[in-house]
């Protein structure tokens, strides 16, 4: 099995849910965000071309982070979630300064969203909930425990909203899809085969998971 | 530099902070004082200076190896660099192994010669691990490949070409120090080639970033003609180029013996340059921009 994602870019429309949920799911604090959106205009008025590439971590099959990381604490499952060991983690960022798609983020310090003014309910809960150490290096985890409380329960990724990534339940454009690319019958398969869905940036030779459909 | 706003991230040329901004600055110091020290002590051991190898040894272990730890988000974790199986692909860990390596075999022949007899095969050993040492940075920003800056197999050369350079300006120091000048001229002698080796690859170097594509024109650019380019001109050209070439010229067309207030004076820019330099490629590592893409 290897989980990866679809997004098809003419459906997305830019309304930042994905990134949103995505810090609401983890708890992330200021500063941090697993999900974002990139958005490039190019040429001048009035032939204006606007990009927008909602962009996570891709779950590379050749990881540059795995790789690079010397502690072993980004590891890859056999799902294809490359995931990262906090108690393993030294905080050198190799892992981060490896990724071509710069969506790993370094979790220096304890940050309030409201400085001096103590932490809210949601900071609170992150604290016994998700809790996050400073001085390592955070990422997107395509929502494991989402995926392996789902399938304890016998659910399947990508079909079932319990046991599926949060940014694929919330998008109201039903943009992304997600499931296992190994399985050629899957609708994530299917999909791309269909769309001609492409990665971003194959030429560094990582194999992203994550595949976009452009036009 | 090129200042990239959170809307432009990714978007536009986006330079890497992590190893260069805040406590990133201590990795820069690491690098430096890492392959400075097994430089000198490389260097020092070839020449039989021992003070020159105490203070290599000194410069990468205390020096390199704390500011090492100083960067690091947990440096009480730092032995699982060693213990885990990550020297199988990964330079850093493999770059940690070879410091302790070196640092432990070198301390063991230092002993040995001050206190004891010492044991043949030892220094070669330490000597080994050392020159690792000065490669295993090199290669640690070779490997990532979004930065052009850095992806290229002239980096680990330049990389030992610097920090055998500054080993011999430390041995220089360390002789002159303690008044052991029987080596001094072969010392300034071996400078003299690595300095016109240092242009040569400095220039080399920048000229071959140049046509690796549009990133890595833009971070010569932004060295040559950016915010921080008096650094590169003032520090790496003009100090670490100009200044050492002139006096060696001046010494060899006239044949004037240097003073050693001028030798010191000239070791001290060259360490400078070094650090300068260092400084350049780390600071403008860019990454391409992801968008608009042309997949």
């Amino acid at each position: 099995m290897r989980l990866g994602m679809l997004i098809n870019l003419v459906k997305c429309v830019g309304c930042y849910a994905c990134a949103i949920k995505c810090k609401q799911e983890h708890f992330l604090p200021p500063g941090i965000a697993w999900g974002r959106l990139l958005i490039s205009e190019t040429g001048i008025y009035p032939k204006v071309t606007k990009q927008l590439y909602p962009v996570l971590c891709s779950h590379c099959k050749e990881a540059p982070c795995v790789k690079a990381c010397p502690t072993g604490a980004t590891r890859k499952r056999e799902d294809g979630i490359v995931w990262i060991d906090q108690d393993k983690c030294v905080g050198c960022r190799y892992c981060l300064i490896a990724c071509p798609y710069q969506v790993r983020s370094y979790y220096s310090e304890e940050r309030e969203y409201f400085p001096h003014q103590g932490p809210t309910e949601f900071e609170e809960m992150r604290k016994r909930l998700y809790p996050l150490q400073t001085g390592v290096v955070l990422k997107c985890t395509f929502c494991l425990e989402r995926i392996d409380s789902g399938i304890k329960q016998g659910l399947k990724p990508g079909v079932d909203r319990e046991a599926t990534p949060a940014c694929v339940i919330i998008c109201p454009a039903k943009a992304r899809y997600f499931g296992d690319l190994d399985d050629p019958g899957s609708e994530i398969s299917s999909l791309i085969m269909e769309k001609r869905a492409v990665q971003l940036h194959p030429e560094y030779g990582t194999d992203p998971s994550v595949y976009y459909v452009i036009g | 530099m090129i200042q990239t706003k959170p809307y432009e991230f990714m978007v536009k040329y986006t330079p890497q902070r992590e190893w260069i901004e805040k406590r990133g600055i201590m990795l820069w110091l690491a690098f430096f004082f890492v392959e400075l020290g097994a430089g000198a002590f490389i260097v020092s051991s070839v020449f039989g200076s021992l003070w020159g190898m105490f203070i290599g040894w000194f410069l990468c272990g205390v020096l390199g190896g704390g500011f090492h730890l100083l960067y690091l988000g947990h440096p009480f974790r730092f032995w699982r660099i060693i213990l885990s199986h990550g020297w199988k692909t990964s330079w850093i860990s493999r770059g940690l192994i070879f410091v302790g390596l070196f640092l432990i075999l070198g301390a063991i022949h230092l002993i040995l010669v001050q206190w004891a007899s010492p044991v043949p095969g030892l220094l070669i050993a330490a000597g080994v691990f050392a020159f690792c040492t000065i490669v295993y940075v090199g290669f640690v920003m070779n490997y990532v490949n979004s930065i052009p800056l850095w992806n290229t197999p002239l980096l680990p050369v330049l990389y030992v070409i610097l920090g055998i350079w500054g080993g011999l300006g430390v041995t220089l120091i360390a002789l002159l120090a303690t008044r052991d000048t029987a080596v001094v001229g072969s010392v300034e002698e071996w400078s003299r080639i690595f300095l016109l080796a240092f242009i040569f690859i400095v220039f080399i170097y920048l000229f071959s970033i140049r046509y690796q594509g549009p990133t890595g024109m833009t971070s010569v650019r932004q060295i040559v003609s950016g915010k921080w380019s008096p650094l590169f001109w003032v520090m790496v050209v003009v100090f670490g180029m100009v200044l050492p070439l002139g006096v060696a010229l001046g010494s060899w067309l006239v044949g004037f013996a240097i003073p050693v207030g001028l030798l010191y004076l000239v070791v001290i820019f060259e360490l400078l340059s070094d650090l300068a330099l260092r400084y350049c490629i780390l600071r403008y590592g860019l990454y391409a921009p992801l968008i608009p893409a042309r997949i």
